[in-house]
């Protein structure tokens, strides 16, 4: 069941070990034709234009963008480098390449000239095309001129390119069923007429409807909503359904989750210990909050990297810092402490670099990044800007919680004072002020039943019923509510012992290279420095300097994946030379262009993209019949793909009319078989009871050890690391968690009973609404006869001996909700 | 998605049965998608592996690797030389003492290889095991050894080696999960689900749990009361209705969803017949020691049953081609009471573990077949005085030097590579290191280990990470 896709099997080397010379002889005979061939070819061409060649006119933009990559200044693949003249003269670990005037000995020209369609160099890419190896070849055969003075680098990354607004395309006619309705769609129809392709149509209204909802929500419209919907012939009915999906508070959940993928978020610490994180939980509270809000990207984003730094922060903006304390953290007796702080650390910069800047920096723990423009020392750089906080706990006690308790105490007191009565009785005698404060003391601070022998001092504990009134006492205390202190985990800045940032040689932390100071990359913006010394605050505004091309391109395009699947750039966390080049480069840097424009505001770009024709397209693979079975990555039409793990469960909830809908507070834990739970250290699962067993997916208590297997079954992340981009397998033990799993055969059956007390003896009509509630439209013809059918047999098996025949209807109608909630379209988003 | 099936889903009549569905498929070879052919650099000499897993550190010197030096030292301080540098775990350095073996060690075999009185089972397979002297690592805490031994990384979210196999060979069983883990389990595994996950690869690469008892894998049993026929005849509609959706919009992922729910109808049938012994003779039973008298009443009550059953498991497994199966026995971590913890530990695993090679062997599947015994480390020559021991007892965690043994898959029996020190503190001969091992591991499925790699945040990582050496004596005639 493997999706091409998700496959990067690669059978390639990683560190490049191949002897080079096996294949050096083998070439020796093909590049003698090739030469020949050549020479040909270069003397005609020369006979015909004498103009003698000029490296950096002729030679120079072949290196640069088919060698630097991997052969440049600072990364010497094989020892390799190609940026001057004495580099590339003196060779690599296979000695000289270059013989001046000697095509023969020049080895170069053997790793270029390709056997059978492919060459040594440049490596995993096209080989260079003739008229390059020509040139090559003239070159050296001239003399391999390269001036002393003149040095190379490499093309400038795309993604590291300034974003200069581009101008959108005008006067592009698009197919009559293909609306140009904003910017977006003439980029797009113009990238597809470039290819020959053409935008598939409209998707029908009850697919845009639940299409629109899955993406602003993540959960289904109701059958109301989508008739109204589909009755609403008004221009605005489609803004007004945007507007009403994007101010509701489900919102900020189903993005929320998005983003809490990116901050590794779970409620617990990971590795051996993994205990839980009682009250991380107030993290994601925020972040749901913050999306239904709209807070602005870039003030979104100084919150979270450093809200503990602005002048007076609020409670919210040191809640924000949460996103930096979800880090794993290994606390296994006798661990190196230092050793898994600086891992916490380092995958603090990780992520900042993956999430906000599109790049890999972790490629830079150990050595320069052999891709990508970033130093080992840039990387301890950056490290440097993370090194100097300390692990707070911040009081950020909610109000409900306070309510809650005021409730529980309001139920708990009447009882205890009526035993504080009963209690009076046996004082020895009157007890004076201070006593009974003593006594308040020993109540108040009560752990154990042994706790209240302290009270012999002041009552009568041998009389014959002190026993039963000591009991009771003891019953009740145990049933007392406690009272909530919650602690948002939180960051803040040490002002003492400060550390000091090495360079750590090799990755290692004990091996301490050069000391360096709080900076950015070279290739990016300059820092603009508050005070004396570069801080957290200062990065993050960085982050948001107008020169800095990175933040607005890789924010927008993983807005942009979240609509349609895939991003311009596929691999969202990585905007490097190994990363995916963009699809649309136009579209990408209008859209990064607009971003701060709108003021960083996600649900503006987010309607901006859902109004856009571009949005609304067909997703069925023949929508456009020529081009059935094409790939769609120039996105002739949309996508169709399955929800998330979370919204298979919030699907199934709410077609049964299960869901609880309740914001934000404390995690849930579903049902769990014992066997699975087991296999972690110590875990305690007490499942949760009333609603909240039936909250939405985001909600479950998150083990790192224990992760709840629905949830891993259907691709979640891990928590381990910062996830930009989610797998989509497709798998039999995903078949079996829709058949069998209890949570999900309660809908079912929930589902079943109402539809067979609704309507009791219309099967028909039942099928129908269990079509409208889980597809949101009523079965076509084909549909209900299979499943009148079903509904038929299913009646007649697994029939108990004197079953009435109401309960045999209703156990049919579970069987066909059952159905239902297991086909693919329930589970997709098309 | 090919073409050819693609034609298939369009052109063949609806209405078909589940199982005339199910047997069309897999004779049109429909299901091959996921069965794909292994992808090896070169050609195997291992299929399968069962990975023993020895969870805690078991005591090398006192199971593989005689030390009378250590014995004769019984008593005395460590050399300070060889303290410098040197973390542990418990240990107090400075009034740590050196702590001789009990156990009476004996030649055996053609090929004369000393084991300890413990293992007198495994004392008659020894011609076929290749025994590794000189393990060596360095992660000293149980979870980052247990990672670093299961994933190639002492850190958490990386794939570990059931997960690398399956993500470059692709899946051999029809109707199994192709990696699998069964637990012994006292207070639990530190890494719990990590230890058997997919870490950055996607996850069906990860393994499966596989119960020992009753319904095997989690949601495989249909609801309470319903019947296989009330959920075939479910089936048979999920199929009609998908196959509507298929041919209006032609969506390939339709088609994979309805090919994995014909898997999980077949898995449904096949797992439970898996724990199904009653095809085993009594003699096969007998061997493994299912049916061994256990009046352990501690933590380990009833593993004597249940790592019998788990290795028997193993092997029925292999038979109906799963690829990789980790057996998790829990726990060797014998800080105090260790002669009489090993003797249990050795009791619970010594039988069933030779009668599974015994049992691979007679059946000629040991040929292809991987056996690999070990934990994440082993044990300190020097006694543990931990601060509150009243007595010295145990060993703390040692991962600079300990023994593992490998079996089948190529491997050659009857040697022992690398030698310890005269007091098994660290590798005098023959190091191997748990990245050679992981590299070999991965050569005998002919695999490079430097060129499986998956691209993860701008890195193309692998099982071995920058590191692996080969151990060509392991898989090659010695002399």
């Amino acid at each position: 069941m493997l999706l091409s896709k998700t496959m990067r099997h690669s059978v390639k080397e990683t560190h490049s070990d191949k002897k080079k010379h096996g294949a050096k002889k083998k070439q020796s005979a093909t590049r003698k034709i090739c030469f020949a061939f050549l020479f040909v070819v270069t003397c005609l061409s020369g006979s015909l234009r004498s103009a003698p060649i000029e490296f950096e006119r002729d030679v120079a933009p072949i290196l640069r963008s088919r060698c630097l990559e991997c052969h440049n200044k600072r990364d010497h693949r094989g020892g390799f480098s190609l940026h001057s003249r004495n580099a590339a003269f003196d060779g690599g670990e296979s000695g000289p390449v270059i013989y001046p005037k000697d095509t023969n000995s020049s080895y170069l020209l053997d790793l270029i000239t390709p056997v059978d369609g492919s060459a040594e160099m440049p490596k995993d890419a096209a080989p260079l095309s003739p008229d390059e190896i020509s040139m090559i070849t003239k070159w050296i055969d001239s003399g391999a001129n390269w001036p002393q003075d003149v040095e190379l680098q490499p093309d400038q990354l795309w993604s590291l390119q300034p974003i200069q607004r581009p101008a959108i395309p005008q006067g592009i006619q698009s197919p009559k069923h293909f609306e140009i309705r904003s910017p977006i769609d003439a980029f797009l129809v113009e990238r597809l007429q470039s290819e020959n392709l053409s935008p598939a149509p409209e998707a029908s209204p009850r697919t845009l409807i639940r299409r629109l909802s899955l993406d602003l929500i993540g959960l289904p419209p109701s059958p109301e909503r989508v008739a109204e919907f589909v009755r609403d012939t008004s221009q605005d009915a489609y803004s007004r359904l945007v507007d009403e999906l994007l101010d509701s508070p489900h919102f900020g959940e189903h993005w929320g989750r998005h983003w809490l993928d990116l901050a590794r978020y779970a409620d617990s610490e990971g590795y051996l210990g993994d205990s839980e994180r009682p009250h991380a939980w107030v993290y994601r509270e925020w972040v749901i909050d913050a999306f239904n809000r709209d807070l602005p990207f870039d003030q979104f984003t100084i919150d979270q990297l450093a809200g503990d730094l602005v002048a007076t922060p609020t409670l919210d903006q040191k809640i924000a810092t949460g996103f930096h304390r979800n880090t794993l953290r290994n606390t296994e007796a006798g661990v190196d402490l230092e050793l898994y702080r600086t891992k916490e650390v380092v995958d603090r910069v990780n992520t900042t670099g993956m999430v906000w800047l599109g790049l890999t920096l972790g490629c830079a723990e150990c050595h320069d990044h052999k891709h990508d423009p970033i130093s080992q020392k840039e990387f301890y750089e950056l490290y440097s800007f993370f090194n100097n906080t300390d692990d707070v706990g911040v009081t950020a006690t909610r109000s409900w919680e306070v309510a809650e308790y005021e409730q529980a105490m309001k139920r708990w007191e009447p009882t205890w004072n009526e035993l504080l009565v009963e209690l009076n009785e046996f004082e020895k005698e009157n007890l004076s002020e201070k006593q009974q404060e003593e006594v308040s003391r020993i109540f108040d601070g009560y752990k154990k039943s042994t706790d209240l022998k302290k009270l012999e001092a002041y009552y009568r504990t041998d009389e014959s019923d002190w026993t039963n009134v000591e009991k009771r006492l003891i019953a009740q205390l145990a049933e007392r509510p406690s009272k909530p202190v919650t602690k948002a985990r939180a960051f803040s800045e040490r002002k003492q012992d400060r550390r000091d940032t090495y360079v750590h040689i090799r990755g290692v932390y004990t091996r301490h290279g050069d000391m360096v100071s709080s900076k950015t990359p070279e290739v990016l913006p300059e820092l603009v420095v508050r005070g004396e010394t570069a801080d957290r605050l200062d990065l993050a505004h960085w982050l948001f300097d107008d020169r800095n091309p990175l933040t607005p391109r890789v924010a927008v395009n993983r807005i942009w994946q979240q609509l349609f699947g895939v991003g311009i750039v596929a691999s969202p966390n990585d905007f490097g030379s190994k990363g995916d080049p963009p699809t649309h480069p136009q579209l990408l840097d209008w859209l990064a262009s607009e971003y701060p424009r709108v003021g960083w505001r996600r649900k503006e770009i987010i309607r901006l993209i859902v109004h856009s024709s571009t949005y609304r397209m067909s997703s069925a693979d023949n929508s456009v019949p020529e081009q059935s079975g094409m790939s769609n990555q120039l996105l002739w039409r949309q996508n169709s793909y399955r929800v998330t793990a979370e919204t298979v469960r919030d699907l199934h909830l709410a077609a049964a009319g299960l869901l609880d809908r309740t914001m934000g507070r404390k995690g849930i834990r579903p049902p769990l078989p014992g066997f699975v739970a087991e296999v972690g250290r110590t875990v305690k699962w007490p499942v949760s009871q009333g609603g909240d067993r039936y909250r939405r997916g985001l909600y479950i208590f998150f083990k790192r050890t224990v992760p709840y297997p629905m949830l891993m079954t259907f691709d979640a992340p891990d928590s381990t690391v910062s996830c930009s981009r989610r797998e989509r397998s497709n798998t039999p033990l995903q078949a079996l968690t829709l058949l069998n799993d209890p949570v999900f055969y309660e809908c079912a059956e929930t589902l079943g009973q109402s539809m067979a007390e609704k309507f009791a003896e219309n099967p028909q009509s039942a099928i129908q609404e269990i079509s409208l509630r889980c597809l949101g439209r009523p079965a076509q013809d084909s549909e209900l006869n299979y499943l009148m059918a079903a509904y038929h047999d299913l009646l007649h098996i697994d029939v108990a001996m004197n079953a009435d025949k109401e309960d045999q209807r209703t156990k049919a109608l579970i069987g066909i909700a059952r159905i239902v909630l297991n086909l693919d379209e329930f589970i997709t988003r098309d | 998605m090919n073409l050819q099936r693609r034609q298939f889903f369009t052109s063949a009549g609806s209405g078909l049965g589940m199982l005339a569905l199910a047997s069309l498929m897999q004779e049109e070879g429909l299901l091959a998608q996921d069965i794909e052919g292994p992808r090896t650099h070169f050609a195997p000499k291992a299929k399968r592996c069962i990975f023993l897993f020895m969870e805690g550190g078991p005591s090398q010197m006192d199971l593989f690797d005689p030390k009378p030096k250590l014995n004769e030292l019984d008593g005395q301080p460590m050399p300070e030389s060889l303290l410098n540098e040197i973390k542990f775990a418990f240990i107090q350095k400075e009034s740590a003492r050196l702590m001789g073996s009990p156990r009476k060690f004996q030649k055996y075999g053609e090929c004369g290889m000393d084991l300890s009185d413990l293992l007198p089972h495994l004392s008659s397979c020894v011609d076929d095991i290749a025994l590794v002297r000189s393990m060596h690592g360095e992660q000293f805490n149980h979870l980052p050894g247990q990672l670093m031994m299961l994933t190639g990384s002492a850190l958490q979210g990386w794939p570990s080696i059931g997960s690398w196999l399956t993500y470059g060979l692709g899946s051999e069983s029809k109707n199994l999960p192709s990696y699998v883990a069964m637990t012994t389990l006292g207070r639990g595994l530190p890494g719990g689900a990590n230890s058997w996950s997919s870490g950055f690869l996607p996850s069906q690469y990860s393994g499966t749990l596989f119960r020992n008892q009753g319904s095997p894998i989690l949601n495989l049993e249909n609801p309470q009361g319903m019947s296989r026929e009330f959920q075939q005849r479910s089936l048979q509609t999920i199929h009609e209705l998908n196959r509507v959706r298929y041919d209006k919009l032609g969506n390939p992922e339709i088609a994979s969803r309805i090919e994995a729910y014909e898997l999980a109808f077949r898995m449904q049938r096949t797992a439970p017949e898996l724990l199904d012994l009653s095809g085993e003779t009594e003699g096969t039973l007998e061997d493994y020691g299912l049916n061994r008298e256990d009046n352990a009443k501690d933590a380990t009550a009833g593993f004597m049953h249940s790592y019998a059953r788990n290795c028997l498991l193993a092997r029925r497994m292999i038979e109906r081609g799963v690829r990789f199966v980790t057996l998790f026995l829990s726990t060797w971590d014998h800080h105090s009471n260790l002669d009489r913890s090993l003797k249990r530990y050795t009791e619970i695993s010594d039988q069933p573990v030779a009668a599974l090679l015994k049992d691979l062997k007679q059946r000629g599947l040991l040929e292809d077949t991987l056996v690999v015994w070990g934990g994440e480390f082993g044990r300190t020559p020097l006694g543990e005085n931990r601060a509150n021991f009243q007595t010295v007892t145990g060993r703390d965690h040692h991962p600079y030097s300990f023994s593992m043994w490998l079996a089948g898959g190529g491997v050659q029996g009857g040697q022992v590579i690398g030698e310890t020190d005269e007091i098994g503190w660290g590798v005098a001969k023959d190091p191997v290191h748990i990245h050679d091992l992981h590299a070999t591991l991965l050569h005998l499925f002919g695999l490079d280990h430097k060129r499986l790699t998956y691209r993860f945040q701008g890195r193309d990582f692998r099982l071995t990470d920058v590191a692996g050496n080969l151990v060509p004596q392991l898989f090659q005639d010695v002399g």
